[in-house]
Parts: structure tokens; sequence; C-alpha cells
């Protein structure tokens, strides 16, 4: 059928303006509507923005957040420093040209006191400039990029969650003394994947570990990794260190059993990689699969089992990180609005606030660190382990306490 | 070498699964020409109803069957309401439009309806595990994949060049309105062709699963690299569906293993030289300014 005459009603050029369109459809996809507007700043409710992704690879980050954050503003009754809460979330998606669009609806139309949220690292650093130059207050719940702590700190954000630097150093440590003395590394090509790896190479090198290779994955679409794998068959390393999250994470780690490399070639990670989010899909693969992560759904303590056991309840799903990460914004926003009673009004006692804040975690004691603006808490090696028939992250070590070094001497 | 070969069969692989979602669009657009940017949306949709038909009756043959009879079902309806108000010259911004909104509109009700958490779908056992490829190993279902992708090509091949239904859906593509003067119900021609490409879609969808796991957002990361296909072998020819599917299989497969940070930039390079030298695509028809 390729040689024969034909009329078209449509030319190439018409084609390729038509994806066009698309793609400038795509950049200004599904916009997820917000409610409420105008009001002041230290009587009626405190109303907080919710920048978070609701749509593609990280919409499961985005609901986990939210309904954490639900959970523990529902345990206080919504209440906090003598007034009523509001959320008002809005979507970020991915892409950090919509977040700052958003964080300016939240910040100049809502009239919101200050906002919390943030998935990824891209996002964070794409709206800093914004919070910093406008001093709004955020309280980051998930995107861990280094530089927040360190060369773009900002007195106006602070997070709840982590900094990509505090897994994977003291994971090295451990990798090299447990597991073996030479890595293969795999990461996606972006700001928290070098973060990662930087950090998980850091600590490995210092003990005297040799990394064989570093393979940059595309980010945000890896598509299918099997040529990755081929490369790392190939390199016939002792161990791998790999970080991914979301769909990347279960297509990665799968095409890892897939090609018969699951339990051959011990497998290291950030927790992310092998969350309970992500956990069910990935199935048999992620078998024995050993990472560091602040939180494991089968961590033993009192907070933990109340949290997961709610959550439960709550979602009818298990908890994961990122869940756990929202609660603990929830209860740093409270925190800070009782320790302020209420008022709003002055974003420096807000800030002077933060710094001073720390209770129980389900995931252990939680500090927040005044110096990088972020907490100390413990990390602990985990492996996935076949737990009454569901694959769940086990915890096999802790391995202390850590704050952000604020600095890139450690990686 | 032996790691070549390995990447050799990962190309092959990412080209069988590229030419069974760009086969369905070609065809859509060769015979209707209408640009259905809902055929990564078909696709994700095969997917999921696949990973349910797996779920609730543990057998993936089944869902090889169900999910694309469903969707293309769903085509047809598709075509009768909405598709077929929009034909004619002068309206591919409309059919654009529709089918974006539509691509939109789906992907949304996918996530209501079956969640944002990554699902995946395990190979049938009989085609589970892997088998030595030298000193290294390569999944069975993938290698199987090859082999049914290579089946597909042969049997969309001798239904479109050697039976009486494939030569009206070519005679439809030089010129419609002939074969419907020739007492062809051209209507429905077009529902069966959209049908036929929608199912397609499907059917990538569900083969596409146990290694391309199911997650919102998918139905655009597939759909995107579809169009590159088709861009590159030329509109509306199944012959540059295949060849287009390889080009783009290969370079995606072997960008990422021996450039990995130049992987996503090689595919639009090997698009951007192929239109230099041949504008129309590789297979492309020529264009003949209306």
């Amino acid at each position: 059928m390729s040689t024969k005459k034909s009329y078209y009603f449509i030319t190439r050029r018409d084609f390729i303006k038509g994806a066009g369109v698309m793609g400038a459809g795509l950049a200004a996809s599904p916009l997820l509507s917000a409610c409420g507007a105008g009001g002041g700043a230290s009587s009626g409710p405190v109303k907080i923005g919710i920048l978070l992704p609701y749509s593609d690879i990280y919409a499961v980050l985005g609901e986990s957040i939210t309904a954490g954050i639900e959970m523990y503003l529902d345990e206080v009754k919504n209440e906090a420093g003598g007034r009523k809460i509001e959320l008002i979330k809005e979507n970020t998606e991915m892409t950090p040209p919509i977040a700052q669009q958003k964080a300016t609806k939240l910040v100049e139309q809502d009239k919101v006191d200050f906002v919390a949220g943030v998935v990824s690292s891209g996002v964070l650093m794409g709206t800093r400039d914004y919070f910093h130059d406008n001093k709004k207050l955020l309280i980051c719940a998930n995107a861990g990029a280094n530089a927040i702590s360190r060369g773009a700190k900002t007195p106006y954000i602070w997070r709840a969650s982590f900094s990509n630097w505090q897994p994977n150093w003291p994971l090295g440590t451990w990798a090299y003394e447990n597991v073996a003395k030479e890595a293969f590394i795999s990461v996606p090509d972006y700001g928290a994947g070098h973060n990662m790896a930087d950090a998980f190479a850091n600590s490995f090198e210092a003990a005297g570990g040799t990394v064989l290779g570093k393979q940059l994955t595309p980010f945000p679409q890896m598509g299918d990794p099997a040529p990755f794998i081929g490369d790392i068959q190939n390199a016939e390393p002792p161990m791998v260190f790999c970080f991914y999250s979301g769909g990347a994470a279960v297509t990665f780690v799968k095409a890892y059993g897939e090609f018969g490399l699951s339990g051959n070639i011990p497998l290291v990670c950030a927790g992310f990689t092998v969350e309970e989010d992500v956990l069910p899909a990935q199935g048999d693969a992620a078998l024995g699969v050993h990472s560091g992560l602040h939180w494991a759904l089968q961590l033993d303590n009192a907070e933990n089992k109340k949290f997961t056991a709610a959550y439960k309840d709550k979602t009818t799903k298990d908890a994961n990180v990122f869940a756990l990460q929202g609660y603990d914004t929830g209860r740093v926003i409270v925190e800070m609005l009782n320790s302020v009673q209420g008022d709003t009004s002055d974003v420096d006692k807000m800030v002077e606030a933060m710094g001073g804040i720390s209770f129980d975690s389900p995931r252990g004691p939680f500090k927040m660190d005044a110096k990088s603006q972020n907490p100390e808490q413990h990390i602990y090696v985990r492996q996935v382990q076949d737990v009454g028939g569901e694959l769940h992250n086990v915890v096999l070590e802790d391995l202390g306490a850590f704050a952000d070094p604020s600095d890139n001497s450690l990686g | 070498m032996e790691n070549f070969i390995i990447q050799l069969l990962n190309g092959l692989v990412a080209s069988m699964l590229l030419f069974i979602m760009a086969a369905g669009l070609s065809l859509i657009f060769g015979q209707m020409n209408v640009i259905n940017l809902a055929h990564g949306a078909f696709y994700l949709l095969g997917g999921y109803i696949g990973l349910s038909v797996v779920r609730r009756f543990d057998n993936f043959w089944l869902a090889l069957i169900i999910a694309p009879l469903i969707v293309g079902g769903l085509g047809v309806i598709i075509e009768y309401l909405f598709l077929r108000r929009l034909y004619g010259t002068h309206r591919h911004l409309d059919q654009v439009l529709f089918t974006f909104g539509l691509a939109l509109v789906a992907s949304d009700l996918i996530q209501w309806n079956w969640g944002a958490y990554v699902e995946s779908v395990a190979p049938p056992t009989l085609l589970a595990g892997h088998i030595p490829v030298f000193s290294l190993t390569f999944p069975i279902y993938r290698l199987s994949l090859i082999g049914f992708g290579l089946l597909l090509a042969l049997a969309l091949w001798l239904f479109l060049e050697r039976t009486r239904l494939g030569a009206i859906v070519r005679a439809g593509v030089s010129d419609a309105q002939m074969v419907s003067g020739l007492g062809i119900n051209i209507h429905l021609v077009f529902a069966g062709i959209f049908a036929l490409g929608t199912a397609l879609a499907a059917l990538a969808g569900v083969v596409g699963s146990p290694i391309r796991p199911l997650y919102p957002g998918l139905d655009f990361e597939i759909l995107i690299l579809t169009l590159v296909v088709v861009v590159v072998g030329g509109l509306g020819s199944l012959q540059g569906a295949f060849f287009g599917s390889l080009l783009i299989g290969m370079a995606d497969t072997f960008g990422k293993a021996y450039l990995p940070e130049f992987s996503l930039f090689l595919i639009f390079a090997v698009m951007a030289v192929v239109l230099l030298i041949r504008p129309a695509g590789l297979f492309g028809l020529k264009e003949n300014g209306q």
C-alpha cells in the first residue's frame, strides 16, 4: 500500500501542527480545581496551600502525603494555636513552571498563610526563589534536594521529610561492611538521582569500596530499562546500588528479576525504590533487596503502630514513607501554629518556631535541625521479606541518627 | 559481543511493542485521515482491562482476547457517536482537539477507576523465567514477544494485501469517495478500521504489561514514541510502521546501552535526519498538496 496514488486531506505539516497542539496541551493539562479565596492573615481559619502532584507518575505520592496530612489534622480536630485549619490543594504535576503558577495562585489569589507539600526536587528548586523573594513559608513534605539544606538554603523553606543525602550516606558504609566491596550504580539522570548516588559513593569509597561504573538513566521517562539491565549483566558487579521511585521503581526492579539478576547480584538501594507503594507490583523480584530509609512499615514503636493501623483503616492500603512524611508534615504544622499561638502575621516568628520542633514520630525521634532546616532522624537498614504471605520491609538495623551536613563535604 | 546480541534482542522487543501500537495508529490515519491522539489511552485502557481479567480469572491468554474486544467495541462506539461528525477536509484541527480531549478524559477515568498505584501483570506461567544466551540470560517472555510481533506483522500484511477486505481498505486509502461510489459502505469500513486500530492498541497494552508496568501517564509516554515511529516510517503505511518501529526501537535501545545520557535525544535526532532525507518518512506516500 505504499506507492499508490492518494488524495490526502492532511499534509505532514498539518500533522506536525497537530502534534504541536498536543504538546502545548500536555504542558497545561488537567488542573485540579481549588476552593476558597480571599481572607485575612491572623483571624479566621489558618489557610494552608498544599502543592502536590495528583496526576501522572507521582500521583500516588501526592495522594499518600495528602492522606497523611489530613490524618494528623483530624487527630487535632483541625485546630491549632486556637484557629481552625483550612487546606487549599493544587496539582503541581511534575513540572516546575506549573508548580510556580500554582504557588503564585495560592499565595496571591487565595492569600494562604503558608504552603506545604512539594514532591519533586525539580519543583522544589523551581519554586525556591518565589518563596524566598516573597518571604513565604514552605514546609516541604518530600523533595530531598540537598541544595535546599546547603547552598540554596533560605530561611523560608523547612523540610519535614529528608535530604537526599540522609538515607544513602550511612547505607554506603553499611553496604561495604555487609554486602560487597565493589558496586555498580544506576540512578535517574536528575538532581535527586545524582544526590543519592554521590552520597552512597562518598561513604562507600571512604570505607575502602570501589565504584565499578555509574549508569545515568533518562528522567522522567526511562522507558523499558532492559538495555540498562543488559549493561549491568555484562559488567558482572558483585553489588548494584540504585535509586528509583514510583513507576520507574517497579519497571526497574521487575526487569532486574526478569533477567535473572534478583538474588544473583545483590541490590542495595535508597528505600524509595522498594517502598510499600511499589512493593506489591514488584513482587518476588524485590525479595531480599536491602535499602536504607528513615522509616519502615514494620518499624517497632508505639507511634508507628498507631499510625500504620489508622492509615490502613482510612485508605485500605498499607502506609508508605510518603504518607508518613505527610503525617509528620501535619504534625510540624500543628506544633508550629501552637508555638506562635496561631499568629501567622509574622513570618519570622513562624520561621523561628520551626527550628525548635521535636517530637516522637512513627519514624523514631524527629528533631528539626535548625542548621540544615531538615530533620535529624534515624536511618534504618531494611530488607524486603515475606511477612505472612505479603512482601514488606523488615528492619535489620538502626544505623543511628543523622542530620544533613549542611555542606557538600560528605557527598 | 554477547552484550551486543542481548541489546539486539532488547531492540527487537522494543520494536515489536512499538509496531503493534504504530500499526494501529497508522492504519487509522491511512484509512480515515484521522490522527488519533487517544491511541496511548487505548493502550493503557487495554493494559488495565487485561490486569483486571488476569486478577479475576488468573488467565493471561483470556486477557489477550478480552481486552482488545472491549476496547475495539469502544472504538466502534466512539467512531459512531463522535468521530463520524468530524470527517472531511479542513477538520483536522477538530479531530486533533477531539482525540486529545478524549485522551485527557480517558486518562482521568482510568486513574479514577484503577487508582494511581503502579500495577504490574505477571507473564503467563508458560513463558515465565529466563534462558541462557551465551553466558548471559534473557527472559522467555520477551523472546516470545519478538515472535508474536513478527507473526502479527505478517498477519496484517496478508490481510491487507491478500484479502478482499484488505483490498477495500487499500482502495479506501487511495480514494474513499470512489470506494463509496462503487457501492461499498465506507462508513462500515471506517468503523471497522477504527475498531481494529484501537483493538491493536489494547493488544499492545496487554502484551506490554508484563514488561511495562501500568501507571497514570504511561499513555502519553507511549503515544509520543508511537507518533515518532509513524512520522519516521511514513503516515498510513504498514511497511512504514514496521520499519519505523525497528529503527526507533533500535535507536532507543542502543542509545540507552551505549550513550545513556543522550538516549532520549537520539530518538529525535534519528527522526530529524530521516525527515531531512525523506520528508514524507521512509515509506510515506508523496504529498500532493491536495
